[in-house]
């Protein structure tokens, strides 16, 4: 094996462990700015929910379907931001993502005190219903959707962003 | 000329289509309805004659943002409806695609909440889409102005849904206000989380 091929062992080995444990953390609306301004190249696609949002809940075995043939892509990464009740992260969304599959990272926006700050910062015509999603590249926002999307639509979505 | 047409019918949908995706924007005017309420009379705000405005609200029975605004929205017509602000409650949710949204399921909570004001059945869900409302709750502040109806206020009911005495801003009540007053409103539009309508399948 040439020292190459090892160095690119030791670079990879720690990623493919590092995807087997997904996030699951609760954050400020800043820690959410950040977390799409990162400037990788990779195509975040945010996905605003909550266990007590039918469409919501209806959509994510769509989700879950279209990154999981997503999964290889190095340049493509989902997650999803509950807007559940900071109380209920324990006793709920945890175990709802465990019963579910939910193989992504998931963090709860513990913001539900100052919607009319961070709202219309996530998109101005926003008014606040979910599900929502939002595809971000570079920091950039290239597509906002406020209403359920199938996986069609989605892919067809993920397709057009990937081009821009 | 037939492409002129053809191209002119496009646009034309194109337009009808914008002004139905983004509903009423505050100074609009405000279309009035006819819907049956949950005692089963039909309820127009051309009813209420000595009416300076109203707050109409979309809202539905188990959406828990709904529930947790209940005692609040009631708070807003008890202390409004006298000051010639009443609300008028609208369910937008096809209760095909919401089953907890039937016609029996509003007449019992506006019963067992004693509803002080109409609770709505947006019946072909006509109303909702033409304000423009995407979520409940979802408040619309009207003003009548001469015969017109004058949207004055889009959006949420305050700044915190989930504990009524940790609120330090009440936009309601602050719009209410400010139109009684003869001020103009500070924020006229709030966004806030609420649960998506459900249309029919």
């Amino acid at each position: 094996m040439s020292r190459i091929s090892i160095a690119l062992l030791l670079l990879i080995a720690p990623l493919v462990v590092a995807q087997t444990e997904w996030k699951r953390e609760i954050i400020k609306f800043d820690q959410f700015e950040k977390l799409v301004d990162q400037q990788d190249d990779v195509l975040y696609v945010i996905n605003f929910w909550a266990t007590w949002c039918g469409p919501c809940v209806k959509e994510l075995p769509d989700f879950m379907a279209v990154n999981e043939a997503m999964k290889d892509r190095k340049d493509f990464k989902m997650i999803l931001v509950s807007l559940d009740e900071k109380s209920n992260w324990q006793s709920e969304v945890i175990p709802f993502a465990a019963n579910n599959n939910l193989n992504v990272d998931i963090y709860l926006l513990d913001e539900l005190r100052r919607m009319n700050y961070w709202i219309p910062r996530v998109d101005k015509k926003w008014m606040g219903s979910i599900p929502a999603t939002v595809f971000y590249k570079n920091g950039k926002k290239l597509r906002f959707v406020e209403k359920q999307l199938h996986k069609d639509a989605l892919e067809t979505i993920i397709k057009e962003v990937s081009a821009l | 000329m037939k492409h002129k047409l053809i191209v002119m019918a496009a646009l034309l949908a194109l337009t009808v289509w914008a002004v139905e995706a983004q509903g009423y924007k505050p100074g609009d005017v405000a279309t009035d309805f006819k819907l049956k309420n949950v005692d089963g009379k039909t309820v127009s705000l051309a009813d209420y004659k000595s009416a300076k405005g109203f707050i109409v609200i979309f809202t539905c029975n188990t959406c828990p943002y709904a529930v947790a605004y209940e005692d609040r929205i009631i708070a807003l017509d008890k202390k409004y409806a006298p000051l010639g602000y009443p609300v008028i409650a609208i369910n937008p949710n096809d209760p095909g695609a919401s089953t907890a949204d039937t016609y029996a399921l509003m007449q019992k909570k506006a019963k067992d909440k004693q509803f002080t004001f109409p609770y709505l059945v947006d019946e072909g869900q006509k109303i909702y889409p033409q304000y423009g409302a995407t979520k409940t709750p979802h408040v619309y502040v009207l003003q009548k102005d001469k015969k017109n109806l004058v949207v004055r206020y889009i959006g949420a009911i305050d700044n915190n849904y989930k504990d009524a005495n940790d609120v330090d801003e009440k936009y309601v009540e602050a719009a209410v206000d400010a139109l009684l007053g003869g001020k103009t409103i500070a924020m006229a539009t709030t966004a806030a989380i609420g649960c998506s309508i459900k249309v029919k399948k």
